[in-house]
């Protein structure tokens, strides 16, 4: 499996260079022509395949060291998981990486675009380990975190719950989809009542039937979900970085986040 | 490196990652080639329509009638002081919240209990709540990072108490790595700090919260509070400390002062018990003599009266040794005896040592007596008895 991992990420890499001369290409062409309404920009990129070169975010070696492969026991395994299982050692499960990275790349690559067209993103966890983490990064990210009780219909029921027309996130990032091992977070049906798009972190034990864009893996390891945290910062950074590029505005409060994120973690 | 990590303890897996999202950020500086290829246009590529939310529209909407309505309220509110002024016969002009609040009183009497039920007369500024500044700019986005938990100043609370309590355990680690042990000087005192009280803490944010969110703000800074180095936060912490000002003002004694004839004394005011109100001095050395309104212990006709007086002196086994003299008003012969005991009890706490004045307390001597009498009820003999009912 280890080898497994080397060719991928080395094809991976094969790739990354071969769409890093397309991009290259790509945006080549506005700087001459007239200013173009962004929602133009918008569309067209959506053709790339890769536009905000989330790819080269991670490698299949990164996931393993951050032990993103662990699954639960073998008894607690969702049926709707089992296309994703690599195979199971001492009654573990373990996810099969290349196909946890391509989802997760794929999950990338939507919230870079979300990011890019100015969507509020929302970080959800509801495992206490991880909450402090998880809202350090969302706020690193300039994004949202809800990783307390959800109360019913904040969603559902927003303008009553809030006292006001209230705008919803765009984009629900669930690092874990469960509440406790029983039973699933509230929050992933009501976005999906409300049309909301879902990206999730599932766990051999969930159901991926709701999420938008699934992406198998351990959700309980600090070490994974600081990983998935820090994916998911960078690429939101990115596309947001493209956009105010784009629109030519300073990026001034954009150093301010990085020069931020860099004193955090010198400490 | 990670594998070797694996089994090790979180702080080395910390670091691992540390290691990770550095590399992260490092390849989306030098590989991601837009970041680099930045060349600031004159023009800008690309421009954006300027768009404003259904969300902020409906603020902006909001905000105009409640400008609106308080423009109108406000306007009746200068009418009305104007009548009022008129009808005092005082100039209109420099008439004040306070000669409105005269008016209103002299006008509209009212014998109701509750003063908030009385008429009054005020700005609509004090009347109406303040209009809530909007939480979100015009594309909609909220200003705060837990904005969609409904509570996000308290949830920044809790983040907050987590991130001071991990910048304690960090130090804590490192200080033990080098030998150094926590500055006991310098441990933060809680004996006279009490957590902030619920409702206090919800002015303070602004948000009402659960009782089960009380606990759970309490329990994290008790956390905080236990670590060997808390006093590094210190100024975090006493943002939610409260003084308990009065328990312990009511722990300090006084000292006794001196009078002409060289005798030490003291005088405690209000001593109350049902209607009645004494002061009591008690002076030391004395010879047992009792002074009420000018009579000796007789003053009282009732034996239990005066039990009452003079079981502080016996209790501390003062009796005899000193002098009480007492002004006492109001009430009937057992409150009268009730606030002069109270007053005894009280003045003596200068007089003898700390193991007393507790054994005093435990007996109940050093506390208020709240009770008054008891209204007679309808239908009904007393307060309490019912009439005499037979069934048939």
């Amino acid at each position: 499996m280890l080898r497994k991992s080397f060719n991928l990420s080395r094809f991976g890499q094969l790739c990354g260079l071969r769409r890093l001369q397309n991009t290259q290409a790509a945006p080549a062409v506005t700087p001459e022509s007239e200013a173009e309404d962004i929602s133009v920009i918008e569309q067209r990129i959506l053709k790339h395949p890769d536009y905000f070169q989330v790819h080269n975010l991670f490698t299949v070696r990164d996931l393993f060291n951050a032990r993103v492969h662990y699954g639960h026991k073998e008894g607690s395994l969702d049926d709707r998981m089992r296309p994703y299982i690599y195979g199971n050692r001492l009654g573990h499960l373990i996810f099969d990486l290349d196909k946890t990275a391509s989802h997760l790349r794929d999950a990338l690559n939507i919230v870079a675009h979300i990011a890019f067209r100015d969507g509020i993103i929302l970080f959800f966890n509801r495992n206490a380990l991880n909450a402090h983490m998880v809202e350090q990064k969302a706020r690193e990210a300039g994004e949202f975190s809800h990783t307390r009780f959800w109360r019913g219909g904040i969603f559902t029921n927003a303008n009553v719950q809030f006292g006001a027309v209230t705008r919803l996130p765009d984009l629900c990032i669930f690092l874990n989809t469960q509440n406790n091992v029983l039973t699933q977070h509230t929050a992933v049906r009501d976005a999906a009542k409300m049309a909301i798009p879902t990206v999730g972190i599932v766990d051999s034990n969930c159901n991926p039937n709701l999420i938008t864009y699934p992406v198998p893996g351990n959700d309980d390891s600090p070490a994974a979900v600081e990983l998935y945290c820090n994916l998911f910062k960078e690429a939101i950074l990115r596309g947001k970085c493209k956009r105010r590029e784009l629109l030519g505005l300073p990026r001034l409060d954009e150093e301010a986040l990085k020069s931020k994120v860099h004193g955090k973690r010198t400490k | 490196m990670a594998l070797r990590v694996l089994g090790l303890n979180l702080i080395k897996n910390n670091i691992n990652l540390l290691q990770n999202a550095c590399r992260i950020n490092a390849t989306s500086t030098t590989q991601a080639p837009y970041c680099n290829q930045v060349t600031v246009h004159a023009a800008p590529a690309a421009v954006q329509k300027q768009k404003v939310s259904k969300a902020m529209k409906a603020y902006l909407e909001r905000a105009r009638e409640n400008d609106e309505f308080m423009k109108t309220q406000d306007l009746d509110f200068q009418i009305g002081k104007r009548h009022l002024a008129n009808m005092m016969g005082a100039d209109p002009e420099t008439f004040t919240q306070q000669d409105i609040d005269d008016a209103i009183s002299y006008l509209f009497p009212s014998g109701l209990f509750d003063k908030r039920a009385r008429p009054a007369m005020k700005s609509p500024d004090e009347v109406f709540p303040a209009r809530k500044a909007a939480e979100f700019d015009e594309t909609g986005r909220p200003f705060h990072s837990m904005f969609y938990t409904g509570k996000p100043n308290f949830f920044q609370l809790l983040h907050d108490i987590v991130e001071e309590t991990n910048k304690l355990y960090d130090l804590e680690e490192r200080m033990l790595r080098r030998g150094n042990k926590p500055d006991e000087n310098q441990k933060i005192e809680m004996a006279g700090f009490q957590m902030l009280p619920k409702d206090q803490l919800e002015v303070k944010l602004v948000e009402t919260i659960a009782d089960i969110e009380y606990s759970n703000f309490v329990s994290s800074m008790e956390r905080l509070i236990a670590s060997p180095f808390s006093y590094k936060s210190k100024n975090f912490i006493e943002r939610y400390l409260k003084p308990l000002i009065d328990q312990s003002k009511q722990l300090e004694v006084p000292k006794p002062k001196i009078d002409e004839q060289g005798r030490q004394y003291i005088t405690t005011y209000e001593c109350l018990r049902k209607t009645a109100r004494a002061d009591v001095t008690v002076r030391m050395p004395g010879t047992g003599k009792i002074n009420i309104n000018g009579k000796d212990i007789s003053y009282f006709d009732v034996e239990q009266c005066r039990e009452q007086l003079l079981f502080p002196l016996q209790f501390s086994g003062l009796l005899g040794k000193v002098d009480v003299e007492a002004n006492v008003a109001g009430g009937g012969s057992s409150g009268q005896s009730g606030a002069i005991r109270w007053g005894i009890a009280m003045s003596l706490r200068s007089f003898v040592d700390q193991e007393m004045i507790e054994s005093m307390r435990l007996a109940g001597l050093l506390t208020r007596d709240y009770r008054r009498r008891e209204r007679k009820k309808f239908g009904q003999e007393g307060a309490r008895r019912k009439y005499t009912w037979k069934k048939r």
